[in-house]
């Protein structure tokens, strides 16, 4: 490089740095907000809240995985997670692949459908499953008048009534989010298949699942992030009397009785390590399925 | 009865009638295209013999059996997409195996065949790659070997070559011929491309709007297009007003239409006689287009434009305003 | 086969669409008739709407609503707009971690990032420790994913850097043509990206519930009180938050299917 050409490169350098400016208040705004907060979640969680004097300490931590109520909130908040996102991925595979093979009208219609749904959860949710299957539920009076007992029997507040609102919001996120993959799949692969001798089944086990599989996970870890930290649905239905993560954490800080801010903070960061885990799965996984794209 | 025959196939799509009334026949070992512009119903014709459409009515033959009704995957038959037809996941070694996997072969038998139909389209090197990491070529070639591995009674080639860049395309053109060949598979091509259908065929059967227009051999369709609108698409056909043409050259064709190819048009500096086989008349070079061997002249003959080429000598035969005369012979024009 | 599986979609479409449309409908029956016992519901009114349109309560809820969800939205896109000018002309290298930052709220969600907020500014007797103001920096957080994408899918898809060397040739500043060129260009992109948040914090509970004072209510807590005393009320409640959340996605995919029909029509296909 000749010596005008470097000159003029400092100066540009320097110039440019000017610029700099614009990004502080995207800085201030993310410090103050999201990274101090979390940074003094974190270390609130090492501290007590019977005894502000210790630094550091790890009693909020052995006492969540040795009191039986928060064994019993992280039992209940992964349990319902993981079915309500087995279903939901299920159900949107299916949705998704019913929207990529059709066209017209009920297409748009059913897309209109999901993107409606899809901002539909937490109190309203809650509150019209109260009208539908709550104890003076229009679908629980039908069924005491023909006498179906299964329906009957259904008490939505409790864990099962939960399951099925996460299941509820679940399907239209999952399927919003997989519909793209499926327009990845070309008919000349169906096409080939079918002329080599493949049926459906064999089509997609063997080609459609595989190049959709880190579709199919990115979505799951989305929609296991949504039902882990899901509060106001749960919140709604069954108020603080019931043993969940998100309801147990805003209870320790917010609420009529005692609040543990520190216990919370350790709960919280409970929780964020099982959204990291999911995350590092789901990065591993897509790394270990897209050999083929790489050139 | 034909290896292939094709009984009164139409073809609707909504009210869009795509095939009308079509009869064609192909006999065993041939290659044959089906030629012509897009919209032209070539494709969909290819789709209802592979079963990938059903026909609205007619039927379809195949070895002697009626295959009308029968699912795709019976009817035996190998086919290649214009491109992105290769499974994605799959390596090349795994899409070409992936018809014998279904058939449920042994793995030895597998790779018997695999190897082998790799060894014929020259990719035994790009065994363990993915489709993505291969160019056009490559991958259509693999798309054919694995529409030949499972010895197909019919080999379909849907345009397999129009987004490959011109060059590669002639190399593959006189490949895909000498693989058909040396297998003796019966093939039927689709193409827009009438070069690459010359370069081919057995036989063309060129299509025009749901209907065949000619079917003939390449050499037959050249020089005697039976319709003007075969000669508008095979060559590059003078297409006059006859009104004009007549006034121009001082005769009296009847016809609706005629087209004069433009090598029998014969031009030189120097007067020529009219003779009882010829026309003759007189011109002006408007301009010139270099095509290699030969070089294109437009002439003008007092307002009708002909287009006649004139072997390339070293050095140009005519300048742009050069007075020329022109003659043609009277049985080489063709009259519709 | 063809036909088939197109039965099956059918099948499979119609089926998601009962389930979900299923409790939607039912609550909009219910608010609409006084007695609903038997399987026909019975005597037709409107009541129910005129109670709530008539309590005062739940019209400041509906105006406090809107106030913080519009505010958040235009602090962020500014703050985002000037940040994402930056980093692509000037500082391509430092995108990967401004990526970061604006995806991480997209996993820790509203119960974390309302907590942990919590626990720096509640005791705080400065002017961070006003209830409003952590409600707010929290909204703008939250929403930042969405904001991110909308205005980075837009840079991408318009080819920025192109797009504003070509106007310095011209004689632009940069700066300038970023205003009057780039902003334009991806103003659907943004319009498309603010509505998306604006139905997140429209559905917002849980960092409203933590964070603001009792004073300050949205439509869902007003919702969440209404039902606690009176089921048929809530039940308007709920329908009008219904319609507004379907007014926002229609919206939101009326924008979506203009702009790709535009380009449709540009590369003529």
């Amino acid at each position: 490089m000749d010596g005008k050409k470097r000159v003029a490169k400092s100066k540009l350098s320097t110039y440019r740095y000017y610029f700099l400016i614009a990004l502080v208040p995207f800085i201030i705004l993310v410090a103050m907000y999201e990274v101090m907060p979390l940074i003094m979640l974190v270390i609130d969680s090492f501290q007590l809240d019977k005894d502000p004097s210790v630094a550091f300490s790890l009693d909020n931590y052995t006492k969540i995985f040795s009191t039986l109520s928060y064994q019993k909130a992280m039992e209940n908040s992964l349990v319902i997670t993981l079915i309500s996102t087995g279903v939901g991925i299920v159900v949107a595979f299916l949705g998704a692949r019913a929207a990529h093979e059709s066209h017209g009208r009920y297409k748009r219609f059913f897309m209109a459908v999901l993107n409606m749904t899809s901002n539909f959860a937490g109190v309203p949710l809650a509150f019209a499953y109260m009208i539908l299957l709550g104890n003076a539920g229009v679908i629980k009076q039908i069924a005491n008048m023909y006498g179906i007992e299964f329906i009957q029997n259904f008490d939505l507040y409790t864990s099962n009534g939960l399951t099925i609102m996460y299941i509820y919001f679940q399907i239209p996120l999952a399927t919003l989010l997989l519909i793209p993959a499926f327009n990845g799949i070309r008919n000349e692969w169906h096409e080939a298949n079918e002329l080599l001798g493949g049926n459906t089944a064999q089509f997609w086990l063997r080609i459609g699942i595989p190049i959709l599989i880190p579709s199919l996970f990115s979505t799951m870890s989305v929609l296991f992030a949504n039902s882990l930290c899901a509060y106001a649905t749960a919140y709604a239905l069954l108020m603080n009397n019931f043993s969940l993560l998100p309801l147990n954490i805003s209870a320790s800080f917010v609420g009529d009785i005692k609040t543990k801010p520190k216990l919370g903070a350790a709960l919280s960061v409970v929780m964020m390590l099982m959204l990291c885990i999911v995350i590092l799965f789901n990065n591993f996984i897509t790394k270990k399925t897209t050999k083929w794209e790489g050139r | 009865m034909s290896y292939i025959s094709f009984e009164n196939i139409n073809k609707q799509f909504g009210t869009n009638h795509v095939l009308k009334d079509i009869n064609l026949e192909v006999e065993k070992g041939q290659l044959v295209t089906l030629l012509g512009p897009s919209g032209c119903g070539k494709s969909t014709l290819l789709r209802c013999l592979a079963g990938l459409e059903q026909v609205t009515s007619g039927k379809i033959f195949l070895d002697g059996q009626d295959i009308t009704d029968i699912p795709p995957r019976r009817r035996g038959i190998g086919m290649v997409f214009q491109a992105y037809s290769l499974f994605p996941n799959l390596t090349v070694y795994q899409n070409v195996a992936y018809g014998l996997k279904i058939k449920k072969m042994s793995k030895l038998e597998i790779e018997q065949k695999v190897t082998q139909m790799l060894d014929i389209v020259g990719l035994s090197d790009k065994i363990k790659q993915y489709p993505a990491q291969l160019s056009g070529g490559q991958q259509q070639r693999v798309a054919l070997a694995r529409a030949m591995v499972t010895e197909p009674k019919v080999l379909l080639l849907d345009e397999p070559l129009s987004a490959i860049d011109a060059l590669l395309r002639k190399n593959l053109q006189i490949e895909i011929r000498r693989i058909q060949k040396q297998l003796g598979i019966t093939t039927i091509f689709v193409t827009h491309d009438q070069d690459e259908a010359m370069t081919l065929s057995d036989k063309i059967h060129l299509f025009h709007d749901g209907k065949i227009e000619q079917s003939a051999t390449p050499e037959e369709i050249y020089a005697h297009p039976a319709t003007k609108f075969a000669a508008s698409f095979i060559g590059n056909y003078n297409l006059p007003v006859v009104a004009e043409f007549n006034k121009a050259f001082q005769c009296d064709f009847q016809n609706e239409s005629i087209a004069i190819r433009p090598e029998i048009i014969v031009l030189s500096k120097e007067p020529v006689e009219k003779t009882e086989q010829t026309l003759v008349s007189q011109g002006v070079i408007k301009g010139y287009t270099p095509h290699g061997s030969l070089t294109r002249y437009n002439v003008d003959f007092d307002g009708l434009q002909l287009n006649a080429d004139v072997l390339f000598n070293n050095n140009m035969a005519f300048d742009v305003d050069d007075r020329v005369y022109a003659s043609i012979a009277k049985d080489q024009i063709n009259c519709f | 086969m063809n036909k088939h599986s197109h039965k099956s979609a059918y099948i499979v479409m119609t089926l998601v669409i009962i389930w979900l449309v299923l409790p939607l409908l039912a609550t909009i029956i219910y608010s609409l008739f006084e007695d609903w016992t038997g399987i026909i519901p019975k005597g037709f009114t409107l009541a129910n709407y005129e109670s709530i349109f008539t309590n005062e309560d739940f019209l400041t809820s509906m105006y406090q609503t809107v106030l913080i969800c519009i505010i958040p939205i235009f602090i962020t896109v500014l703050i985002m707009l000037l940040a994402l000018f930056v980093v692509t002309v000037y500082f391509p290298k430092i995108e990967k971690y401004v990526q970061i930052l604006c995806m991480i709220p997209y996993t820790i969600q509203g119960i974390i990032l309302s907590v942990s907020i919590l626990i720096l500014y509640a005791n705080s007797e400065s002017f961070f420790g006003n209830r409003m103001v952590m409600l707010l920096g929290a909204y703008c957080i939250i929403i930042l994913p969405y904001i991110y994408n909308g205005i980075r899918n837009g840079m991408r898809a318009i080819n920025m850097n192109m797009l504003l060397e070509a106007a310095e040739m011209l004689g632009e500043s940069k700066i300038k043509a970023f205003f009057k060129v780039i902003v334009p260009n991806i103003i659907s992109g943004i319009t498309v990206s603010s509505l998306l948040a604006v139905s997140l914090l429209f559905g917002d509970y849980v960092i409203i519930r933590n964070l603001s004072s009792t004073d300050v209510n949205n439509m869902q807590q007003f919702l969440y009180q209404t039902m606690k005393r009176s089921s048929t009320e809530a039940s308007a409640v709920f329908v009008v938050i219904m319609l507004i959340t379907f007014l926002i996605a229609a919206i939101v995919l009326t924008i979506q299917s203009r702009s790709s029909s535009e380009k449709l029509k540009e590369t003529g296909k």
